[in-house]
């Protein structure tokens, strides 16, 4: 999946970070940076070492980001999925925004509970001969051991705040969060050891007759250092391995009902 | 299959400690921004998604997945020149980049071209790649562009040879043909995943030279060193093991013609313009012709030669002659004829050339430094702006001169050397001034401006004195052997099935070894024909096919 709209992902950037004023006018965006913005997109730690040596008040940067290719031409950044600048977002975003802990906003006069959720969002790489990755998105409820898929996806349809509403309480975890990890951790294996296995087997074939070609090649001289070397490169280039990270996660309290299927039917 | 720990440790730690933690929204551009890059699948190219500013040939899509997904990133880029073979490699080492499977890359090419690898990886590409020489370090996730002749040098040599590269890509790589050679083997050492190897002429004359290749890419492909002599070494054998031998290297190796990639974006027109010499011209030629000193032909040769292209060639000979022999009359005279002359009429022919053309920019090689000295001359004369551009000029006088060219000067006035690797798509006009005696030389020229990227037919005009030796090369070489069709890498095949390895040298010799013209004019019509001859037959055969 790809960002649909890079150009509502950069506004819900910038006025995450408190950048303003933003003069968006026909694909060419206007937008002022804050000092924390500039330290970590402009690249320039002397400018912010001399103001600080100096006592005085730095002076942040005004970017102009051009998404409307009528527009390319004019002074300004080009933006599009592949531009290093968007990357830079990009790269800022995932390692930085990466923890969360949330409550569902709920408008209620009467003492209501919100239940521990833990989510985690993995990301999976398949490597063989070539690459592929998956994003698996989990949740497990800590008290009742519920588990969702597509978590993301339920928890984007609700609206979430850092504190919790008035008349709201937390019900306490049953089950600790390390506990609850292990859970969808073993959850993620499963389902890992059940996928296709057709490439990791011709990954082995591939490096297999490479290996053998090569034995060929220096038939008596297996001993000699650049067979070792060409050994070491083939196995580096074709051994099949998985890995799993958790790219991103939180605890998130939710009203009991959660997920509510009903609302959308 | 392990997860790592740290996750839930740092969730935990942040809980205990009240944060920090991010906003719904920012957690939610985050797990965008890691949706964004993922990478669905294993094959196809992701990269196209990620520059949707450029527009990709066929051929030129269909190779980088070729090379990543059948030849596992290690193959032989061998398109002919113009092509775009470094758009595939960029293409090529992007996708990698995006999978997660290079993070540092070395990118050796000849020092004239460093700068355009690192502007066309950073612009085209978006790819940070940084040129060695402002970077002392070769070690580091980078992706890092420097000449071959630098990276083999100590100190570096020994830190390239302890580090260990996601990808190796040599550009101009037949000048790792031989495997006797430091080039050669400092390469063969280097530690490398992926690899690349560039290059418009794969084989030259011996079948070694790919084996040689291939043996850097991937070792015993082509069989064991003497196995392979044996079974290739012996002509008559050779034939029959053509098919198979040909399939094994199309396994590591991918050459996109002009032929078989339907798309022709434009085409070749070449023109023969010939040039009447005025009476005075004719009479110091006839001179030259029939000098006493005649007895070394190949000096009379290139006199001829030079006379044909502008009296200050000729005359810089001639006066080196004359130091040697300062009191020969014969030489004098002829100097104080040729001191007497009026403009050269080809120069005026190109004049006329370049008038016709009218405004649009004009590239004119010449194979004598005396030539384009007098050819800017006598183009200003005439109100016409030109540039000169030869081998001698460092990189930036270079690059200047080629901005000049670009934005200001309608032609380019350029010898040989230095000529390799630079890209003038903007113009399709391309004025053989004077015709070199080797034909890689003449593809070469021509595909400095028919390559990807240009729009237009590309016209070229070959200038000729008639009744010259001029006007004889040029039927027998350019006209009999079909030059200019002829695919530049059968006709390679061919020479080398005559062991020939180079046609200028060959040439010379027929020359060199003549006692008269006529006599050297015969013999090289006799090449030529037995040129044709094979060229005729391989057409058949592949009509056949």
């Amino acid at each position: 999946m790809a960002i649909v709209d890079i150009e509502q992902f950069i506004i819900d950037y910038f006025s995450a970070y408190q950048c303003n004023p933003l003069k968006m006018e026909d694909g060419v965006m206007q937008v002022e940076l804050t000092e924390e913005l500039d330290k970590i997109l402009m690249n320039r730690p002397f400018y912010w070492h001399y103001i600080q040596s100096l006592g005085q008040e730095g002076v942040p940067m005004t970017l102009t980001l051009i998404t409307n290719p009528d527009k390319r031409e004019q002074a300004g950044e080009w933006i599009d999925i592949g531009s290093p600048r968007l990357q830079q977002i990009f790269n800022h975003v995932t390692q930085h925004e990466k923890y969360t802990l949330l409550f569902q906003e709920v408008n209620t006069d009467k003492n209501t509970p919100l239940y521990p959720w833990l989510l985690a969002n993995f990301k999976v790489s398949y490597r063989g001969r070539q690459k592929k990755e998956e994003i698996i998105s989990l949740g497990i409820q800590l008290v009742t051991g519920k588990v969702i898929v597509n978590m993301m996806d339920e928890l984007n349809k609700l609206a979430l705040k850092q504190q919790i509403s008035n008349f709201c309480y937390t019900i306490s975890p049953i089950i600790t969060l390390t506990s609850g990890f292990k859970r969808i951790e073993k959850i993620i294996q499963h389902y890992v050891e059940n996928q296709p296995k057709e490439w990791a087997n011709e990954a082995l074939e591939t490096r297999n007759e490479e290996i053998a070609l090569l034995k060929q090649f220096y038939k008596d001289d297996l001993e000699n250092n650049i067979v070792k070397k060409e050994m070491e490169e083939i196995n580096n280039r074709y051994t099949p391995e998985i890995t799993i990270d958790v790219t991103s996660g939180g605890l998130i309290y939710l009203l009991q009902d959660f997920p509510d299927i009903e609302r959308f039917s | 299959m392990t997860i790592n720990q740290t996750f839930i440790k740092e969730l935990e730690e942040r809980l205990n400690n009240d944060g920090p933690f991010s906003s719904h929204q920012l957690f939610s551009l985050g797990f965008q921004a890691e949706q964004a890059r993922i990478i669905p699948s294993f094959s196809g190219l992701r990269s196209l998604d990620f520059l949707p500013h450029m527009s990709f040939l066929d051929h030129q899509v269909e190779t980088a997945l070729e090379t990543i997904e059948k030849m596992n990133g290690r193959a032989i880029l061998a398109d002919e020149v113009g092509l775009g073979k470094t758009i595939e490699a960029g293409l090529i080492l992007k996708e990698y980049m995006l999978r997660g499977l290079v993070k540092n890359a070395l990118i050796l090419v000849p020092a004239s071209l460093v700068n355009q690898w690192v502007n066309e990886l950073n612009t085209k590409f978006y790819i940070p790649a940084v040129h060695h020489r402002k970077h002392h370090n070769w070690e580091g996730n980078t992706i890092l562009v420097s000449s071959l002749d630098t990276a083999k040098r100590t100190p570096h040599q020994e830190v390239i040879l302890a580090n260990e590269y996601d990808l190796v890509l040599i550009d101009e790589a037949h000048k790792l043909k031989n495997d006797q050679t430091k080039n050669y083997q400092f390469v063969r050492q280097i530690k490398k995943k992926y690899c690349l190897l560039l290059t418009a002429t794969p084989i030259q004359n011996d079948l070694m030279e790919i084996f040689n290749l291939i043996s850097i890419l991937k070792p015993g492909h082509l069989g064991d060193v003497t196995s392979f002599k044996e079974k290739y070494s012996s002509k008559t054998e050779k034939q029959e093991a053509d098919v198979y031998l040909k399939q094994l290297i199309e396994r590591v190796m991918i050459r996109n013609t002009r032929e078989n990639t339907n798309l022709k974006p434009s085409n070749r027109i070449i023109e023969t313009v010939l040039v009447d010499f005025s009476n005075e011209e004719s009479e110091v030629y006839e001179q030259l012709n029939n000098m006493q000193r005649g007895q070394d032909i190949f000096t009379k040769i290139t006199l001829l030669r030079e006379i044909c292209s502008s009296r200050e060639a000729c005359y810089l000979s001639l006066a080196k002659l004359q130091e040697t022999n300062p009191q020969d009359a014969e030489i004098y005279s002829i100097i104080q004829k040729i001191n007497a002359l009026p403009a050269h009429s080809k120069a005026m022919k190109a004049v006329e050339l370049i008038e016709q053309i009218g405004d649009e920019k004009v590239i004119i090689f010449t194979e004598y430094r005396a030539t384009q000295l007098y050819l800017q001359w006598i183009l200003q004369q005439h109100g016409i702006s030109s540039v000169p551009f030869r081998g001698g000029f460092n990189r930036s006088k270079k690059d200047w001169m080629l901005q000049l060219f670009k934005v200001q000067a309608q032609v380019l006035i350029a010898t040989e050397a230095g000529a390799e690797g630079i890209n003038l798509q903007f113009c399709h006009h391309l004025i053989n001034y004077d015709l070199p005696w080797n034909p890689m030389k003449i593809e070469q020229r021509i595909g400095r401006i028919h390559r990807f990227g240009q729009d237009n037919d590309v016209k070229v005009y070959n200038l000729a004195v008639k009744q010259t030796i001029e006007e004889h090369i040029l039927h027998v070489l350019y006209e009999k052997i079909k030059l200019f069709e002829n695919v530049i890498g059968e006709l390679d095949a061919i020479l080398s099935n005559l062991n020939i390895a180079d046609v200028e040298e060959e040439i010379e010799t027929i020359y060199r070894e003549s006692d008269s013209l006529g006599e050297a004019e015969i013999k090289l019509e006799n090449l030529a024909s037995i040129v044709q001859k094979i060229a005729d037959e391989t057409s058949e055969k592949s009509v056949g096919e």
